[in-house]
Formats: C-alpha cells, structure tokens, sequence
C-alpha cells in the first residue's frame, strides 16, 4: 500500500465523489497513510459489496455443479473415480472463491478508504485456470471411458 | 437541466436498491443450492435451506449509515455460510450417499 502512495493523487476512484477532499485546504498530500482514512462515499462501498456478493454467488454455482456432478451424473462406464475428479475441484473452487472474495473485499475497501488505486484482483484467474483445468480433465475422463 | 457526471446523482437510492437485490438474489441461491442438496443429502439440504432467510434478512439491512465493523461482520458472515456448504458438500461426495455410488 505505502509503495502507491504517491500516485494517490491522480486516484483509484473513478466519476464524482461527495466529499471528495481535493479542494479542501490543509490537505494537500497524498491519502495514503493510515492516518489519512476516511469513509468513501456510500455508493462506492455499496458497489463493493455488491461484486463480493456477486462473486459469492459464482462460488454457490461452482458448488451446486460440483454436487450435481458427483451425486447427480451417471457413473462413467470404466472410470470409477470420473465423477469426484470432476466434482470436488468445483466444489473446492467454491470455498477458495467465496474466501478470496472476502479477503478483496476488504483490501477495495481499504484503497477506497485511502484514495489510492484498488488492487487487480486474483479472481478470474484463479477461475480460469481452474475451469480449463477441470475442462481438460472432463476430456480425459470421457477419451478413458469410451476407450474401455 | 443539464445532467449530472454521474447518473446516480438523479437517484441515489438506486445503489442502495442494487445491493438489497443482490442481496436477496445471493439468499435466493442459497435457497436453490439448499433444495439441490435435499435430494441426496437432506439433513445438509435443510441446514443450507434455514440459512436462506438469514442471508435475506442479513440484506434488508444494508444500511450505508452501518458502522464498517458491522458491515465487514456480516460479509464474512456470507463467506463463511459458502465456505461451510462448500464443505459439507465435500463430506457429501465423499462419505454421503455419493460412496455408496462410487463403483
């Protein structure tokens, strides 16, 4: 955080900010020290809790389909173990996406809290390797089955 | 009347409402991942189920008057209900019903 300070200034919010303390008199500097904190305007933390909701949601849908697929599916003929290695990647997936969602949550409402630039989150990565991951080994679970 | 840089500023109520809809779309998830389980699992189904009215009413009281402590609170409390069905559901797939099918 302190390493960004200095690019407080050009910000890390976007549009208009009540209570924006630019042209306020006797705060000149950077927002960045702890000490400088203050409560961002109420749209910009409901907007945050918003995307934590909403990441929260993608994780329930990433267990629901980790469930449906080990309890729901058929079993793959010739691959007994088919169902769990598809299904409970997701469902791990679910609680590392509910989790890290939290924990950004709070580093967003920190930067807003200080002014300084939000962090890029790790989620759509996490997702994506993830997702390809269980993709490709869904492919090697129906070339083994058919290949039985 | 020339409009405002931001279009929130003609309503700003509408933030609010967004969050109170995410709120209940989130426990509305709950509710249908809870009903999924109760299929296979129904003891785990019902408890996912009893905690769909709490997320909802945890969202009728998005207040952005809320002290951050309070706000952060209920927020883990959200991850820590995903986080729990995401573990009973690993119980499930693996010593649920789902062994009994695991041939």
């Amino acid at each position: 955080m302190g390493a960004r300070a200095h690019q407080a200034d050009r910000g890390g919010v976007t549009s208009s900010q009540h209570g924006h303390p630019d042209g306020e008199p006797g705060a000149p500097g950077p927002a960045a020290e702890p000490g400088n904190e203050k409560e961002p305007d109420a749209r910009f933390t409901l907007a945050n809790e918003r995307t934590f909701l909403a990441w929260n949601r993608t994780a329930l849908a990433l267990v629901v389909a980790g469930l449906g697929i080990v309890q729901l599916l058929p079993p793959f003929p010739g691959v007994p173990w088919g169902r769990h290695a598809l299904g409970v990647p997701l469902i791990v997936l679910g609680a590392v996406v509910s989790v890290t969602a939290y924990a950004e949550w709070r580093q967003n409402q920190t930067a807003l809290r200080r002014r300084t630039p939000m962090p890029q989150s790790v989620l759509p990565r996490i997702l994506v390797v993830t997702i390809t991951g269980v993709a490709a080994l869904s492919a090697v679970v129906l070339l083994v089955s058919a290949a039985r | 009347m020339a409009l405002p840089d931001d279009p929130e500023d003609l309503s700003p109520g509408a933030a609010a409402e967004r969050t109170r809809l995410a709120w209940q779309r989130t426990a509305i998830a709950f509710g249908a991942v809870g009903l999924v389980m109760l299929r296979e699992e129904p003891a785990a189904g019902l408890l996912v189920l009893v905690a769909t009215p709490l997320i909802w009413l945890l969202g009728r009281y998005v207040s952005s008057a809320a002290p951050p402590q309070q706000r952060s609170r209920r927020l883990l409390l959200v991850t820590v209900a995903v986080t729990g069905v995401a573990a009973v559901a690993v119980v499930a797939a693996f010593i649920g019903h789902g062994l009994t099918r695991f041939r």
